[in-house]
Formats: structure tokens, sequence, C-alpha cells
């Protein structure tokens, strides 16, 4: 038995550092996130975009764009963000890759925990899109912490020398994936999709793995056991269902839902669980602005969630400075 | 050899500036002593050194056994965080294993809740507690690279303060496997409440407000 003490980790954790105060803080990198980060960081507000990853969401999986204005294209949508990206860099905003598991949005000086650490910010704009799973699957809620869980780095040490499958087709599962090889004998890498929809580099690694066996196009259907999660029935496309002998099942499915949970249910939600927000997308806390595909009024087109990122900006430039009125740069 | 790094000391030092009333920092180790006992204690005793206000005592669990008692540790390494000065207080805030990785932050942020003297949870929250008459203990297990661990200790060890009825204690999972078999923990961050209710995740307050009732209920 044996874990690294990771003291170096926990110290970042604590954050209040000079590094980590912002002025805004955006969760989300895709068109709502980059473009609200162009006109913050050009505002001189210091500004810090904590994303997953490029192809963690809507458009970064999309494959051919060629309706952006102004860029003829055709692009996929993970060169259209990083073009954003690229400009929101060059105004001085800075990118982190990392999750953000909580958020504290009261007072004036707001809290944003990521993995590495937390960070300290006047504005939080949140553009988290819409990825966010509608459904579970049989036996997913009966067996979680039996079994079924959503974090291998948390949970990996509990499945040493065991075999277990992951579920996903995204970055995150397959870093999960092979995080999960220090522990695990054998990972049945169950893909929902005909292909992996990550980066390259990061599939052929997993997918050449000898400890990972990868299932293309296959679903998950049911997660089975006995007070203790001890296999799942998959169901290969056009192939018969199988149940693969499993202690444990790590979920990394991604659906049509707004991604909210790690609100904590802070934010006031219509009935439907669409966020609140104002005509300058500002959610009914002063300072936290939602943007994006977030958004349940949202016409799911990234020209639409850039310029919800932008209307963002200017309100939190105007928040920040205490204006009245919006100051728009015509230069 | 210093556990804590040269740049992490400076912060924490400076972090500690904040603090107003005196905290003591109990530690229980033994002269064998048991796996990451030796650094509980050297985090314990390097983190004490950074502010004045801050004090360490270090019992052998098996020599100093009236001490164990008298703070109800039952295993090691343990870490009891108490109010110090003139008016000493055992809130039953506990952490069993070693206090590395994210719940290095769970420890500071502790340090911090006790000195400050106010636990920050809700009215409604602090309100229901506030009419416990019966003992609550809770046991949230963790692993070091869990990040959403540190807001189910905190939460916890914020209800422990807030009631001389609740007692919380993190629990390092890999550390006390009889304990994570006990409690089926297989994930984490897992609530274990008075033996018989759990709680999976790191749920917002209202939640585990809901889950502590249905726990006494």
């Amino acid at each position: 038995m044996s874990f690294d003490l990771n003291l170096g980790l926990g110290m970042s954790n604590l954050g209040g550092g000079e590094d980590n105060n912002y002025d805004v803080v955006i969760i989300g990198g895709g068109p709502a996130g980059a473009s609200a980060a162009i006109y913050t960081a050009r505002a001189d507000l210091r500004t810090l975009v904590i994303d997953k990853g490029l192809t963690a969401g809507a458009l970064g999986i999309t494959g051919k764009i060629s309706n952006y204005p102004g860029v003829p294209g055709p692009v996929t949508g993970a060169e259209l963000v990083e073009i954003m990206r690229a400009q929101a860099e060059s105004f001085g905003a800075k990118f982190l890759t990392d999750k953000v598991v909580g958020v504290d949005i009261h007072g004036e000086r707001k809290m944003v925990m990521a993995g590495t650490g937390a960070f300290y910010t006047k504005v939080i704009m949140l553009a988290t899109g819409s990825m966010g799973r509608t459904s579970v699957v049989k036996g997913e809620e009966e067996f979680l912490g039996r079994g079924v869980s959503y974090c291998a780095t948390c949970d990996g040490a509990f499945f040493r020398n065991q075999t277990v499958a992951v579920i996903g087709n995204n970055d995150e599962a397959l870093e999960e994936a092979l995080f999960l090889t220090k522990f695990a004998d054998k990972i049945h890498l169950i893909v929902p999709t005909p292909e992996l929809k990550a980066r390259e580099a990061l599939a052929a690694e997993a997918t050449t793995h000898p400890k990972i066996a990868v299932q293309l196009g296959t679903r998950l259907k049911e997660i089975m056991g006995n007070g203790q999660v001890a296999g799942v029935r998959v169901h290969p496309r056009g192939g018969s269902e199988e149940t693969l002998p499993v202690t444990g099942a790590f979920v990394y499915l991604q659906g049509g839902k707004p991604i909210t949970d790690y609100l904590m249910e802070q934010l006031e939600t219509q009935p439907n669980g669409c966020l609140v927000v104002d005509h300058e997308m500002q959610t009914t806390v002063p300072g936290v602005f939602a943007i994006g595909d977030l958004l349940c009024t949202h016409i799911k087109q990234a020209v639409i969630a850039a310029a919800d990122g932008v209307i963002a900006a200017v309100a939190a430039d105007k928040y920040i400075h205490g204006r009245k009125a919006v100051q728009t740069d015509w230069k | 050899m210093s556990l804590l790094q040269e740049a992490d000391r400076n912060h924490l030092i400076n972090e500690f500036q904040a603090l107003t009333e005196p905290v003591k920092l109990v530690m229980f180790t033994q002269e064998m002593e048991c796996q990451y006992c030796r650094e509980t204690r050297m985090i314990s005793e390097e983190v004490a050194e950074l502010s004045d206000k801050i004090s360490v005592e270090v019992y052998d669990f098996v020599r100093d056994q009236e001490i164990a008692e008298h703070y109800n540790i039952d295993k090691i390494p343990a870490i009891a965080i108490v109010r110090g000065g003139q008016k000493p207080k055992d809130y039953g805030i506990r952490f069993y294993g070693i206090p590395s990785g994210y719940e290095f932050s769970s420890l500071i942020e502790n340090i911090m809740m006790v000195s400050r003297g106010e636990s920050g949870l809700s009215a409604e929250t602090k309100a229901w507690v506030a009419n416990l008459q019966e003992p609550v203990h809770l046991q949230v297990f963790v692993t070091p690279t869990c990040p959403y661990c540190p807001q189910a200790v905190i939460m916890a060890h914020q209800l422990a303060m807030e009631s001389e009825f609740i007692t919380a204690d993190m629990v390092e999972a890999i550390e006390f496997p009889q304990l994570s078999n006990k409690y089926h923990v297989h994930g984490v961050p897992r609530t274990v409440i008075n033996e018989d209710t759990h709680m999976e995740g790191a749920a917002p307050e209202p939640i585990l407000l809901s889950k502590l009732q249905e726990a006494v209920a």
C-alpha cells in the first residue's frame, strides 16, 4: 500500500496567493467563455478561463464549421475554439486545463475550487455548456459508492488488482482510464460512439495500453451486482448483449443537459432547472453571469454563445468598476 | 528534511496572520510510529511553527492512554484540533490518517475556523443544530487525491464546531482498510452518520442537513 504524499498538491489547493486572485474567472472555454475572455482581458481585467479540455464541449467535438461569420472554413470546432483562445491569450487572458469541483458565489470575493487549487475572483462566468447527462442507466444510482464512481483519481485505489469498466468517449474518460491503469489489472473502455472523441495523442495512448480493452460503438445498458458492482451489461452496435464481470464502473457519459452540478444549488433556477439571468446575462447573484449553451433559452450556435460572452463581459466590466452604464470600445 | 516547501511556508505564514484565538493541534502517534504517523506528526509540528497562535502537543497512543481516552482517540495517526489559550475547547474535530494531498487544505481551513470561532454554517442549519439533544457522529471517508473530499470534511467539521453533541472525523480510507470494509467504502467522499446513515459525495449543506435529520429521526 502506498500513495504519493502529494503535499505540493495540497498546498496549491489553498489558494489565496497573489497568483490565485482574478477579476474574472470563467468556467468553460468554449465559444461563450473564450469570447468573454477576449473582451474582459482586453478591458484589462485579470482573467482566468478554466476548461476541462479542447474537446470537452459541444464545439470542440464538432467536425466541420463553415457558417461562423468571418471564418469561411471549413474548420473543425476544435480549430475554431483554438483561434478564439489564442485571441484571448493575446490580450492577456490565462487558460487553465482543469475541472471545477465547486464554487462559493456569495460576497464580493468569490471562490472557484478546481482540481489544482482555489481561485478568488470578483466575477464568475458560468460557461459550462449543456453536455450534461439527462438520464442514468439501470443500477447506476443503486451502486453509487458501491462500485459506481465518477472520479477515478478519488476512488482508483479501491480497485487495486481488479477489473473495472470505464464508460465514455471523451478526453476525461480516457485520462481516467489511463489513471486507473496504476491500480486495476484490466480496464474495459466502453465507448458509446463508433469513434473516440478525444485528442489524438491521448486516444493513441489509451487504445494501445496493454491493460485497456477498447469496445467502440458499445452502449452501457445496466450496471449489475448484489450490494456491490459485479458486472456491466453492454450492447455492441450490430452485436448481441454481453455481461462483462467488473467490480467498478466509472461513468463519463454526456448528454444534452446544462451542466450546473458544481454550483451545488446555490443559484436560483426555473422549475425546469434552467438558470435565471437578466438581459446582461447576470444571474440572481451579483457578479455571477451565465452564458452560452448553459442557458435554456439559448439557440445552440457558436456565434450566439460568443455574443452571450461579449454581453456578459461588458456587464462584468461595469459591475467591477461600479459604472451605471456600459462603456463600449468602438476603436 | 522539512515536508513543507519554503514557498508554501511563506504563503501559510501570511494566511495565519488572520488567526485570532489560539489553536492547539493534539497529535497522537506511538513510539514505533505507524504508517504515516511520522509524516502526520511532522505536518502538525511544521504547521505549528508558522504562527505563534498555533501550538502542538504530541502524545503516545499507548503510553498516554488517559489522554487518548480523554480525546476519544481510538486509532492513529490522529489529530484533534481544539481551541487553545485561556478558554480551551474541544469541538470534536478529528483527523484520522494523514492530512495530505487535498486534505491538507481541510486541516488549514479547520485551524482557521477554530481560531475564528465561527462555523460559517447557514442560519437554518445552526437553528436545527442548536436544538439537537443527542450524540451525532460523522465519519467522512476520503483519499488524498480526491478534490471533492475537503468540502465534505470541512462541512462535517463545521457541524462539529456548532454543537457539543456532534463529533466529526476525517478518515483516510486507504490507511484504515478495516473501517473502509466495515462501512462499505468503495468511493469517496462517503459520510457515515451514526453508523447506519450514509451519504455519497460532497453534497450541499441543505442535503447534509436532511441526512442528519434522517439519522436522528
